[in-house]
């Protein structure tokens, strides 16, 4: 189990889940992030994890260095066979519509879990 | 609540953004401030658009004398939100290359497969030097219309979007 905190954005590891609380939205963050990334990969690799799931609906706001880091970790995800499956929030507007297309960059590695945080799971 | 259509028009806001750490959290906080009384998905928007543009001047414009370089401005005038960015330039061809990139968001067909397209790149190439998401972003996610002028050394980007009711 870890936790970190990088300004406003809170990362919590559990295992097989990751949960991201809070926003990102400087460069330093970014590359903070890009790193404790780097060591969640190594970690689903090292422990042989077949899916890991990354939460999150409450992670309001990233800029867009952040969206090309989930780019990157699908890169990663894919090339080393495991699956991420994020769960989102619908009411969340880049949740929405960035992961739609995430997914579409590797549709076998990424699974998409979406729900609403004001009504429960989409429909 | 949604300006109305029919409301008077408002000065704009302007803030000078600085060369600091905090530069884009101020943008940002600006930014909310600004359109305070429009929708949330407008203030969701406008804040996504303020991160955006003020992390590519903090990144890509240099100082400059002329008190519009760095700046970003906020309005509101009937049910459209108005940003603009100004910053100076240091090379005319990185502000052809800003210009160029707008010009294809603003005529593409579909955004969102330009969006698509430029994460798949992105996907397959990840070493590629620069993202050139962030514009994409205030189109697709945001929902904005962009323009943007170059008079040397200031380069301008504007985005719009209609400010709709939750």
């Amino acid at each position: 189990m870890k936790h970190f905190t990088i300004e406003s954005l809170e990362g919590h590891v559990d295992q097989a889940s990751l949960e991201l609380r809070g926003s990102l939205r400087t460069s330093r963050a970014q590359a903070e992030f890009e790193r404790h990334l780097t060591q969640v990969h190594e970690h689903i690799v090292q422990k042989k994890y077949a899916a890991f799931e990354v939460d999150v609906r409450s992670l309001s706001f990233v800029n867009s260095s952040a969206i090309r880091l989930f780019v990157n970790w699908i890169a990663l995800a894919e090339r080393a066979r495991y699956k991420l499956v994020f769960q989102t929030d619908r009411n969340v507007t880049w949740h929405r519509l960035s992961f739609s297309v995430l997914k579409g960059l590797a549709p076998s590695t990424v699974e998409i879990r979406e729900e609403s945080r004001r009504g429960g799971p989409a429909p | 609540m949604t300006p109305s259509a029919g409301a008077p028009p408002r000065l704009d806001r302007t803030m000078k953004i600085l060369r600091s750490e905090e530069a884009v959290s101020e943008a940002v906080l600006f930014a909310e401030r600004a359109v305070h009384s429009c929708s949330a998905r407008c203030r969701e928007a406008v804040a996504l658009a303020a991160c955006e543009l003020a992390e590519n001047v903090g990144k890509y414009g240099v100082q400059h004398a002329d008190p519009r370089a760095g700046t970003i401005s906020i309005g509101v005038r009937g049910d459209v939100v108005r940003i603009t960015v100004t910053n100076a330039v240091r090379d005319p061809q990185e502000a052809r290359s800003v210009m160029a990139i707008v010009a294809r968001i603003a005529s593409c067909e579909s955004v969102a497969e330009l969006y698509r397209r430029r994460l798949s790149e992105l996907f397959t190439n990840p070493g590629a030097p620069r993202a050139q998401l962030g514009l994409l972003r205030l189109a697709f996610e945001g929902g904005f219309t962009l323009s943007a002028t170059y008079d040397a050394p200031l380069l301008q980007i504007i985005a719009e979007r209609r400010c709709e009711d939750d």
